[in-house]
């Protein structure tokens, strides 16, 4: 009797563990749904309601009565919003090709080859990541413009018959192409060092040449990868704001985001306009996305088995000085030229430079903008208060994302495609429209949430979801479930195995996608300006109220600041995540 | 004995003096409030300041403010005209306002929220220009005026009146702010229109400005030497002359556009006595000359205790907007301002 008892009691308490398990598993779906719908749909239904009325919805109320299309026929059918939008997307897609070009040629070299002081070229080529946006418009326009730049003073020194002018598209496409190729080599690097050489090896042993090798199997095979970086790249140039704005206005270029601000700018504002704007632009993102899921689905892209295995390096001979030479060139056009741009203007007293020989007449430098700034007890206070938010937000948008990734891509659990959908929602949503609708959605919530860091992390947390969950699905895609299947055959349960296989074989990229945070974050304009209060006064709105004051050396000085700041963090964070990479090869060797 | 006259005398005199002293700074304050203000208003200990001013200039105010009251910390919100609007009716709706004064450069944008506003008046209230409020409640805490600046180093033969920045020879040399950019603006191309003439824009327009979204950047612009001159905020540009910038700056004789702030102390105000205390300091005497001749403001006092440099007030014509036309010409001449510039058809 008992003998008989016990498998029956075994199978009961199996399929009450299947129901447990089952009302566990939505519940978690459903708290997701929820933090989702709070943290995006709420604010997005706010801006569509915005961009569908003339009111401000705190004001006046949330009321559906007065719903009508004028304000898209308003902006359909103004030329400057047609022009604006040719503006970015041939500024936009041009970037993209250049980042694109650059960070893959990087993300090869640094994993694959030989070329020496490797780990000074990766260095650098994540450098502009330091740079805000606005602090590389206020850089290049120091270099680059047409009347007073430093390049054109310099080639007149030189008798060159040479001239730039970077107030115009192609100075755009360029300046957006080397400031965003970071976002493919982020990606496109891990998926490299994390990719099997076999399959390399059977190319070469069949023949190939190391070029076929690597446009027919090594470039294929991080495919997603390469298009979440390139996407990611565009996404995020459509939303930037800083250097379109300080390159575009001499010459009256507008792009999408640059249009957005002036409505929002103008006296009296039009926001709900702006609204209608950013939902345009946000449609052209959704189709983006859609075919960018349309590419990647139904494909393999397991690189990464229960094997061990050493990524190759490629010996390139004396080749190895030209990409050696390539990495310099970067560097220099990226960070060393900027960079001694904004310490001309910071420690010159006046930016008025006759000719070459003015340029270096030392009398005209002192200290007296930093004296200035840091007089400002708004400047610490500033810098306070972005690191507290950067760090709340990428610990705690970090663990949103992984969460939510890990359920969108290795789970089988239903509503994981709506999770998906939502989280993907504000990719493109420009940050100074949604700054205003997170203002309206959140305000009125209990408990004090408005004039809290809190809130400012919140909404960076949403904005940057997208680029997270992005940045967490590649290291995702990558881990072949015999792994996870492994340890579940050993009777290990789910959280076990994220912590024990998941995560380590993850964590290069859950880190590279925190750090991606920490930057976005601490960069952040756009959401910032209408969710600081005197208290939670953040570094970017500083910025950009010195360089509105219309102090180009307390600018470029404050910029000297945030880039010397940024780079220590960043600089600890890749240390971080270099040994944290190295850990997870080990382990699985 | 005469000896200990003297001492006693020389004592006397010595505790008058310092009875004196002490008493004068306590008088002085007077001027700012009565003694329970004071008292009141360091209690509260603070207050936080919405402005539409550039967030420099404000803190040098607030740093003179506290040379005075050091007890009181000024806790400042900057932005731009039409931002703050929004945040200022958007906290209010939520309940959530927590400006106890707000500081704004369009006084139109103001009068639909003037009842969000409590009743003041700063001590030295009869002193100030009728023509300058649009509201009892709200004062003209900074008033701006126009000028028009060059830079030296690019202009042999700068112009000398608003007619001269017209001149075909200036053609690709000039910057201007764009009409939309807020109140000081709007002021200023109303002036254009009413006082230089109607085509007096077309002109203008015909030298192909560089247009700026405000007057900050382009003052940079003209030091750095991006735009040669133009007309600029007195303000925006005089502190970088005073730094030795090569920058001329002048007062042209047709008269110069002069454009009041609006300042009050919302109802909800956390620390109204702080507020009030604040204002009355940036109102009075002391608070304006501080403005006049540091940051290169004017003021809407009837008699100004100075003026900035170079500004003679037996030559120079200050003009003031009509506040109606002011309200009710905004729309339909800002947008003809932008056709006229190509900036926003």
């Amino acid at each position: 009797m008992t003998e008989l008892a016990t498998p029956l009691q075994g199978a009961r308490q199996e399929t009450r563990a299947g129901r447990h398990r089952g009302v566990l598993a939505a519940a978690w779906v459903l708290s997701l749904l929820a933090i989702l719908t709070f943290l995006v749909v709420y604010p997005l239904l706010t801006l569509l309601l915005g961009a569908l009325t003339d009111t401000n919805p705190v004001v006046e109320g949330f009321s559906l009565a007065h719903l009508s299309i004028t304000n898209f026929l308003t902006v359909l059918s103004n030329p400057n919003v047609g022009e604006a939008l040719f503006n970015t997307l041939v500024a936009c897609g041009g970037g993209t090709l250049i980042a694109v070009a650059i960070g893959l040629t990087f993300s090869w070299i640094v994993v694959r080859t030989n070329t020496p002081f490797k780990r000074f070229i990766a260095a650098a080529s994540i450098l502009p990541l330091f740079a805000p946006p606005l602090v590389a418009g206020v850089a290049w326009t120091i270099l680059g413009s047409p009347k007073t730049g430093l390049i054109n003073i310099m080639f007149k020194w030189l008798h060159l018959d040479l001239h730039v002018d970077f107030y115009s598209l192609p100075g755009l496409v360029f300046v957006f192409g080397i400031y965003y190729a970071p976002y493919v080599y982020m990606f496109t690097a891990s998926a490299l060092r994390n990719m099997e050489p076999n399959l390399e090896e059977a190319a070469e042993i069949s023949g190939a040449s190391a070029f076929a090798t690597l446009f027919s199997v090594t470039f294929p095979l991080i495919m997603p990868a390469i298009i979440s970086g390139m996407l990611l790249s565009f996404i995020v140039m459509l939303g930037i704001y800083g250097i379109p704005a300080v390159l575009g206005a001499p010459t009256n270029i507008n792009v999408l985001t640059t249009y957005i601000f002036k409505l929002t700018n103008w006296s009296p504002p039009l926001y709900n306009t702006a609204a209608a704007v950013a939902i345009i632009l946000m449609v052209v993102t959704g189709a983006l996305v859609f075919l960018q899921q349309r590419v990647v689905s139904g494909r393999s892209y397991v690189t990464v088995a229960g094997k061990a295995y050493r990524p190759r390096n490629l010996d390139l001979g004396p080749w190895r000085w030209l990409t050696f030479g390539f990495g310099i060139t970067y560097l220099i056009v990226v960070a060393v030229l900027p960079t001694l741009a904004l310490i001309v203007a910071a420690f010159r007293k006046f930016m008025f430079i006759r000719d070459a020989a003015s340029l270096f007449d030392m009398k005209q430098y002192s200290l007296m903008h930093f004296h200035s700034i840091f007089d400002n007890p708004l400047t610490l206070n500033s810098i306070y208060n972005a690191v507290e938010v950067g760090v709340i937000t990428a610990l705690a948008g970090g663990a949103l994302a992984f969460a939510i990734g890990y359920t969108i891509h290795r789970t089988h659990v239903p509503g994981r495609r709506s999770i998906d959908l939502l989280s993907t929602l504000p990719v493109a949503i420009p940050g100074l429209v949604i700054g205003v609708a997170y203002l309206w959605a959140w305000i009125g919530i209990p408990g004090g949430l408005y004039g809290t860091l809190w809130i400012l992390a919140l909404a960076f947390i949403a904005r940057f979801m997208p680029d997270t969950v992005k940045a967490l699905s590649t290291s995702f895609l990558q881990i072949h479930r015999e792994l996870e299947e492994a340890a579940w055959v050993c009777g290990t349960g789910m959280l076990r195995t994220i912590r024990t296989i998941v995560l380590p074989l993850a964590s290069p990229g859950v880190i590279a996608a925190m750090t991606l945070l920490f930057v976005l974050a601490i960069r952040e304009l756009g959401s910032s300006l209408f969710l600081y209060t005197s208290n939670t006064m953040v570094m970017s709105v500083l910025l950009l109220d010195y360089y509105e004051g219309g102090n180009l050396g307390k600018t470029a000085a404050f910029s000297l600041v945030q880039t010397v700041l940024l780079g220590v963090l960043i600089g600890g964070a890749n240390w971080l995540s270099r040994g944290a990479a190295q850990g997870s090869v080990a382990r699985t060797g | 004995m005469k000896k200990k006259i003297v001492a006693k005398i020389v004592t006397m005199a010595g505790i008058a003096g310092l009875a004196i002293a002490l008493a004068a700074p306590a008088m002085a304050q007077q001027e700012f409030g009565s003694s329970e203000l004071i008292a009141a208003a360091k209690a509260e200990g603070k207050l936080v300041y919405y402005t539409a001013n550039f967030a420099e200039v404000e803190q040098q105010v607030i740093n003179a403010f506290n040379k005075r009251f050091p007890e009181i910390k000024v806790e400042m919100v900057r932005a731009p005209g039409g931002q703050l609007i929004t945040r200022v009716k958007t906290e209010a709706a939520a309940g959530k306002l927590i400006a106890d004064v707000v500081d704004h450069s369009d006084r139109a944008l103001m009068l639909p929220l003037v009842d969000m506003f409590q009743d003041y008046a700063p001590p030295n209230a009869a002193d100030y220009r009728p023509d300058a409020q649009i509201s009892p409640k709200l004062w003209p805490r900074a008033t701006l005026v126009w000028s028009i600046a060059y830079n030296t180093e690019l202009v042999k033969n700068p112009p000398k009146t608003w007619m001269d920045l017209t001149k075909p020879e200036y053609d690709k040399m000039t910057g201007q702010v764009f009409a939309q950019s807020g109140g000081t603006t709007w002021t200023r191309i109303m002036f254009e229109r009413q006082v230089l003439g109607e085509d007096y824009w077309k002109k203008q327009a015909a030298t192909h400005p560089i247009l700026y979204p405000s007057g900050a950047p382009m003052a940079d612009s003209m030091v750095r030497g991006e735009v040669a001159m133009g007309p600029l905020l007195y303000n925006a540009i005089y502190p970088k002359q005073k730094d030795g910038a090569p920058i001329k700056i002048f007062f042209p004789p047709e008269g110069v556009p002069v454009n009041p702030y609006s300042s009050g102390i919302p109802k909800t105000a956390a620390h109204p006595n702080a507020a009030k205390l604040f204002l009355n300091w940036c109102l009075s005497n002391e608070g304006q000359t501080f403005m006049i001749k540091e940051l290169g403001n004017l003021t809407s006092l009837k008699v100004a205790p100075v003026y900035p440099e170079g500004f003679d007030p037996k030559v120079v014509k200050v003009w003031f907007p009509n506040f109606d036309e002011y309200v009710k010409l905004h729309g339909p001449w800002v947008a003809e301002w932008d056709k006229t510039f190509g900036y926003r058809q």
